[in-house]
């Protein structure tokens, strides 16, 4: 399986290479002063030799230097937390992203799982509609309303974990719970339709037929095929996961990521969008792979394909 | 018990009729959707009217407060009906400017619901525009196509939508001189509408791509038919099914994607209410020493009802329509 | 990618490859959950939060309140002012310093007893440090203006360098065959090497480019003549330290708050370890733009680059730890001269930024102070205040106003022609605010109905004008003296915002349609986009708050001067620049502050250029077992008299 793999990765490699550019354009697109903090207006001069002195002022000059600098890992400084520099700032929050989204994704599997298959075998039923009503509600509210829900229940009232921060490791489940409902939703919803697809097939009829008994039709030949999308769809999952959570950020105070997309959009920080774009291109390219290769792992005639 | 039997009926309209929970859902949503247009005169009228004197944070009750004499003349309704649907303006209570939650739900489901069915819309016609072109013109054009959609997913979602709307903001508002307020929704669902297109792109692209090599077009190309002639003419229609399943999907994310934006701040602009922004609103009144439960409880009620139904209903087409599918899978 | 249903006998395939898969993820779990939780320390005397985490920690470089809040407990300047009255107080330098030439020249000893937290002495030459970098392009920001308004020759020295910057600059890309921007030429042409070459009239960008001239010659040439004045030309400054403890400052004006000034962080020494940081490429003291460019990471406390031993500040604390986004943790410097009496050893400062969590962690005790408390329920705290029930809960009155900005100067507003440019529109629009309606009923947390710009009974000495009721009669008789009766002809008014005014503008607009009839829209943008609008004048009324720098009146009203950065409205004035000047060239005390009441009242009585809505009082919550904090109207907190008695 070498070479498939260095082919996806120098497609990987490309893909990566196209979103720094196209994240380039629409960053020197950006109408916005990204040198203005506080109440005062910053002079034009003092702000014009910011800009020279960061490369600013010459766009080209700009997309140069800041690839070669990524290339060597060195993002550079960033203007929305002037005393840090890039790498700083996601070397301190990429690891808690990571965790959290990990977690988020585990707990997606652990429970989202079981409903669809439970959902599956037991479809057309009151339980079938229940469970599914239950994991849908993960859909069908924002991040926000699950997030603060959580933590008045079971911070302030129960005082079962502690009020938002980071730390511990009695920080973690909350906020990976919150992370978690939506993608249990999908990741449940994936499961009912393999495992329908699956149990209507025909090697589980003969397997059936052949005597199988019901729980070994269900988690021994109906689960491993079903699960194929599902694990299909947790690469890109994890790498939304593991960036995409600043509500969750926001609500428990845990020093993420996601809230570095969304303050260095609204900052206008080129520096800290590109290298925060150029790291999730990265973690979904290789997430991608890896889930691809698992699939392959569970069904060796896709390795032929990959 | 696991049931082998392959039911499978074969026309799609009707699989997607058998199915209970999107009987259901529609039910529930074209009720709210009739209840939102009743009231809408009312809701109009007085989605922006701010007492700031006697109901501010008031919580719900079956009439409104009680007025004193001064301000009795300017709100007597005048007939019945009036009269009725003044009083219904105290049922989920009023907000932090004294306006009447209810009159702020309705009008804001119908919005919400309105900017994920416009966002769907734009996410619809780009991606067919989008697969359907990569699908015809094929080679490296088609490569080209693909790779920026391989690009585009490897943004974060949240940044683009974020990008997109700071970028269309300027330009459309000049467009639309005058009339912020619609050049706001405009902005909008064309930011949501533009990062909800790429999975549309992909399977429209895998759909074309298998359709074109079907005899019906290569019958239809040996005529002369041009790609344009022959997208319309042959394989819409048989794209019809994928178009709305995939449609119906984006219509509760965008709704979602709404309500996030709202909550950071740069959503739909006051005072047009959306249930995004009023979940918001609520979500962060929440606090330990008074209970505004009105602001949040009905607000993410009607959320929660209207997204369900839609998921509801965007599964059941799925189910429907997905030639993929054996089983009858709905439920 | 799909991957495509098979038939598998699961007993065979990769069972031994998912246990291995399966442990890989348990590992890798577990390293994350040890690195990314990162280790715990015992809870600090004083635990406060800071909703936003520090922006900078740079004293030249800082405008953001919680900001100050922390520098000025690690630094300590020649004055402080004391935490109940405001006043100005001595510091590292003995008070009051000796004042001469009419107040023009100011001899401050600096105190045997100041020290750093490396046990070095604090010298005056640490102050002339500090404030040179607060006004070398490169280093400096917003707070320069300080300096440059007042004390003599900074502002020629500062014009001086940004020239030489830009052309610096310009060179630079002329050097290496980029074209010069527009912005740059006229810099360029001013060189003496182009005298006489270069027509001042035509398009300067072209000529220079069109020149065949040995552009790195030139470069060379500037580069070094520059380096070779630097420190002559800062000697013509007005800041001298004429020996180790003795700093002579010469102003341009008397300045008669000039003491209350120097507590501002700006003006903090810096110790000189942070040379071992200057960028000097090539050995040079300025980069090759010509900036004075000091590593960023010198605030760190372990940072150790070439040398460096990380950050020293001479307050009553020193910085013992600082993650992003998390912590700052302060704790007593042991040089400093009150080491022995502060009770409070250590002080951290948590970063939430969902203030509900922190009030919720204040609350369950896990926190002693919450200097802000800016929630949508904030009324609440207000009411719990106000009637005695929390008696942790103080509101704050502060040194601050929230306004409204009419654009005075542009014709158009994106297409739409913009009424206020006329004065009576805009008095009408002011004289039709229910500003207590505001108050009272919508916000709802204690802040106090403004009718002057200048806040009243917190600047000693002066009260400001009255300023004129609501009078919603007269309003509807101005529109119609300015043609518009009964609000017809006018276009829809566009009011810009931010998020965070949300109600306050629906209520204005709601007020404004109500009693004139005429049809507001309203605008909310995000800050960067409001910003780049207010300043470009985009907007026919625009929110705007103002938070004092010093305790004079001036900091408000030269706000309102014409061409000044923060004059928003675009607001021209003769009269009342007239009048300012006037106030400032004034020596004596009582003649300054009525000329500087007569220009408050041209604003806020005939010509509105801004209506003031509301004085904020903000909200603050110190636990009763906290003593030593007091609140006062510029939210200033030291810690180093705090008793925390758990």
């Amino acid at each position: 399986m070498r070479s498939p793999i260095l082919r996806r990765l120098r497609l990987g490699a490309l893909t990566v290479a196209c979103v720094y550019v196209l994240t380039f354009l629409m960053v020197i697109a950006l109408p916005g002063n990204p040198f203005q903090q506080g109440q005062h207006h910053i002079p034009p001069e003092a702000e014009m030799a910011l800009r020279a002195q960061y490369d600013m002022d010459n766009n080209w000059v700009y997309f140069w230097q800041f690839l070669v600098g990524a290339l060597k890992l060195d993002f550079g400084p960033t203007f929305t937390y002037n005393d840090w520099t890039c790498n700083q700032v996601i070397a301190s929050s990429l690891p808690v992203s990571m965790l959290i989204g990990l977690m988020a994704v585990l707990i997606a599997v652990l429970i989202g799982v079981p409903m669809g298959v439970v959902s599956a075998v037991r479809r057309r039923t009151w339980i079938d509609v229940s469970c599914l009503t239950l994991v849908l509600l993960g859909l069908s509210l924002p991040t926000f309303v699950t997030g603060s829900a959580l933590l008045i229940v079971f911070s302030v009232y129960l005082n079962l974990a502690p009020i938002g921060g980071w730390g511990t490791i009695a920080h973690l489940p909350l906020p990976a719970l919150t992370l978690a409902l939506p993608f249990i939703a999908c990741v449940a919803r994936l499961t009912r339709t393999g495992m329908l697809d699956a149990l209507g097939s025909d090697f589980v009829r003969t397997a059936i037929a052949k005597g199988a008994s019901k729980r070994g039709v269900i988690w021994k030949h109906a689960l491993p095929v079903a699960i194929l999308p599902v694990v299909s769809f947790l690469g890109p999952a994890m790498a939304q996961a593991m960036t995409g959570s600043f509500v969750v950020e926001k609500v428990f105070g845990v020093p993420g990521m996601g809230q570095h997309f969304v303050n260095a959009a609204l900052n206008r920080d080129a520096g800290l969008i590109l290298s925060t774009v150029l790291v999730f291109a990265t973690l979904l390219v290789l997430f991608n792979l890896f889930v691809d290769l698992v699939c392959a792992m569970l069904d060796p005639r896709i390795a032929e394909g990959v | 018990m696991v049931n082998c039997e392959k039911r499978t009926i074969n026309n799609p309209l009707r699989r997607l009729l058998r199915s209970r929970t999107a009987q259901a859902s529609a039910i529930v949503l074209f009720g709210l959707i009739l209840l939102s247009l009743v009231m809408l005169p009312f809701s109009v009228r007085w989605h922006n009217a701010q007492e700031l004197t006697r109901s501010v944070r008031h919580p719900p009750a079956w009439s409104p407060v009680q007025l004193d004499s001064n301000q009795a003349a300017d709100h007597t309704p005048r007939d019945t009906s009036s009269a009725f649907a003044h009083r219904a303006g105290s049922w989920f209570g009023h907000d932090d400017l004294g306006r009447s939650l209810f009159y702020r739900v309705l009008p804001g489901f119908l919005v919400s619901l309105a900017i994920g069915l416009a966002a769907a819309m734009v996410a619809v016609i780009i991606g067919v525009t989008w697969g359907a072109m990569a699908a015809m013109a094929g080679g490296l054009v088609d490569q080209a196509l693909m790779r920026i959609v391989d690009t585009l997913y490897g943004l974060p979602y949240i940044l683009m939508v974020i990008l997109l709307k700071i970028a269309l903001t300027r330009p459309l508002t000049a467009l639309f001189a005058g009339h912020s307020g619609y050049a706001d929704m405009v902005i909008l669902f064309m930011a949501i509408g533009g990062v909800s297109w790429l999975t549309m792109a992909r399977v429209i692209r895998g759909q074309v791509l298998s359709l074109k090599n079907e005899l019906f077009v290569e019958a239809a190309r040996a005529v002369g038919a041009g790609p344009v002639y022959v997208v319309r003419t042959h394989l819409l229609p048989n794209l019809v099914g994928t178009i709305f399943t995939y449609g119906a999907l984006v219509v509760p994310q965008a709704i979602l994607q709404e309500s996030l934006l709202s909550f950071l701040g740069i959503g739909i602009q006051q005072p047009t209410p959306s249930l995004g922004r009023l979940a918001a609103d609520g979500v962060e009144a929440v606090n330990t020493f008074v209970g505004y439960w009105w602001l949040i409880v009905f607000p993410c009620a009607f959320l929660v009802v209207t997204l369900l139904a839609l998921n509801f209903i965007g599964d059941a087409l799925r189910d429907a329509f997905d030639p993929k599918s054996r089983a009858a899978t709905l439920v | 990618m799909g991957c495509r249903l098979a038939s598998l006998d699961w007993n065979i395939v990769g069972s031994m490859k998912l246990k291995i898969l399966a442990a890989g993820i348990t590992l890798l779990l577990f390293a994350l959950v040890v690195y990314a939780l990162g280790s715990t320390s015992p809870r600090a005397d004083l635990t406060y939060v800071n909703p936003s985490g520090i922006h900078t920690l740079d004293p030249s470089r800082m405008s953001w309140t919680q900001d100050f809040r922390v520098a000025l407990n690690l630094w300590e300047g020649l004055t402080t002012w004391d935490p109940q009255t405001l006043e100005p107080l001595g510091a590292s330098a003995e008070f009051p310093p000796m004042i001469s030439d009419g107040g023009l020249t100011y001899t401050f000893t600096i105190r045997n007893d100041a020290r750093w937290s490396n046990g070095d002495g604090v010298t005056a030459q640490d102050f002339v440090r500090g404030w040179r970098r607060a006004i070398e392009p490169g280093s400096s920001a917003d707070y320069m203006f300080l300096i440059t308004d007042r004390i003599v020759g900074a502002a020629d020295y500062v014009a001086w360098r940004i020239e030489a910057v830009t052309q610096l600059s310009a060179l630079e890309r002329l050097r290496d065959g980029w074209g010069i921007k527009e912005t740059h030429a006229p810099a360029i042409a001013r060189l003496p090497i182009l005298a006489g070459i270069i027509n001042p009239d035509g398009e300067l960008s072209q000529q220079i480019e069109d020149l065949s001239i040995d552009w790195a010659g030139v470069y060379d040439d500037v580069f070094t003549r520059h380096v070779g004045e630097l420190d002559t030309r800062f000697d013509h400054v007005g800041i001298e330290a004429r020996d180790p403890r003795t700093l002579v400052v010469r102003l341009t004006t008397s300045c008669p708050y000039f003491l209350d000034l120097l507590g501002l962080p700006v003006f903090l020494p810096v110790h000189e370890s942070i040379d071992l940081l200057r960028m000097r490429p090539e050995g040079a003291p300025i980069t090759a733009e010509g900036l004075v460019v000091y590593d960023p990471q010198w605030t760190k406390p372990l940072y150790r680059r070439n040398g460096y031993p990380g950050l020293i500040t001479n307050g009553a604390y020193r910085l013992s730890d600082w993650t992003f986004k998390r912590r700052v943790r302060m704790a007593v410097n042991p040089f400093h001269r009150m080491a022995e009496k502060m009770h409070c050893r250590t002080v951290d400062m948590l970063v939430y930024e969902n203030i509900s969590a922190a009030i919720m962690a204040y609350e369950a005790g896990r926190v002693d102070f919450l200097p802000a408390m800016d929630v949508p329920y904030d009324h609440e705290i207000a009411r719990l205040s106000l009637s005695g029930e929390r008696k942790d809960y103080y509101l704050c009155p502060v040194l601050a106003t929230y306004f409204l900005n009419f654009n005075c100067v542009s014709d158009e507003v994106n297409g739409v022609a913009n009424p206020f440019v006329d004065r009576r529109v805009r008095k009408a629009f002011a004289l039709a605010l229910n500003k207590k309606g505001i108050v009272e009923q919508v916000l709802r947390r204690g802040d106090r109905v403004a009718k002057s710009f200048v806040p009243p009974d917190v600047i000693s000495g002066y009260t400001p004008p009255s300023g004129l009721d609501r009078d919603v009669e007269a309003a509807r008789q101005l529109l119609v003296e300015a043609g518009y009766p009964g609000g017809e002809g006018l276009p829809p008014i566009e009011l810009l915002y931010t998020p965070s005014d949300e109600l306050v503008s629906q209520a204005l607009a709601r007020m404004w349609e109500e009693s004139l009839g005429v049809g507001i829209e309203l605008r909310s943008r995000e800050s960067k986009t409001f910003a780049e609008d207010k300043a470009n004048h985009r907007f026919m009324v625009a929110r705007g708050n103002w938070y004092a720098d010093y305790t004079d009146p001036t900091t408000f009203l030269d706000c309102l001067r014409t061409g000044n950065g923060n004059n928003d409205s675009g607001y021209a004035g003769a009269r009342y620049d007239t009048l300012l000047d006037r106030a400032e060239a004034e020596g004596d005390t009582d003649k300054r502050t009525a000329l500087l009441r007569q220009a408050e009242a041209i604003v806020v009585e005939e010509d509105f250029p801004i209506v003031p809505i509301l004085h904020y009082a903000t909200p603050v919550a110190i636990k009763p077992y906290v003593s030593g904090l007091y609140t006062n109207a510029r939210l200033w907190f030291p810690f180093q008299s705090v008793k925390v008695d758990r």
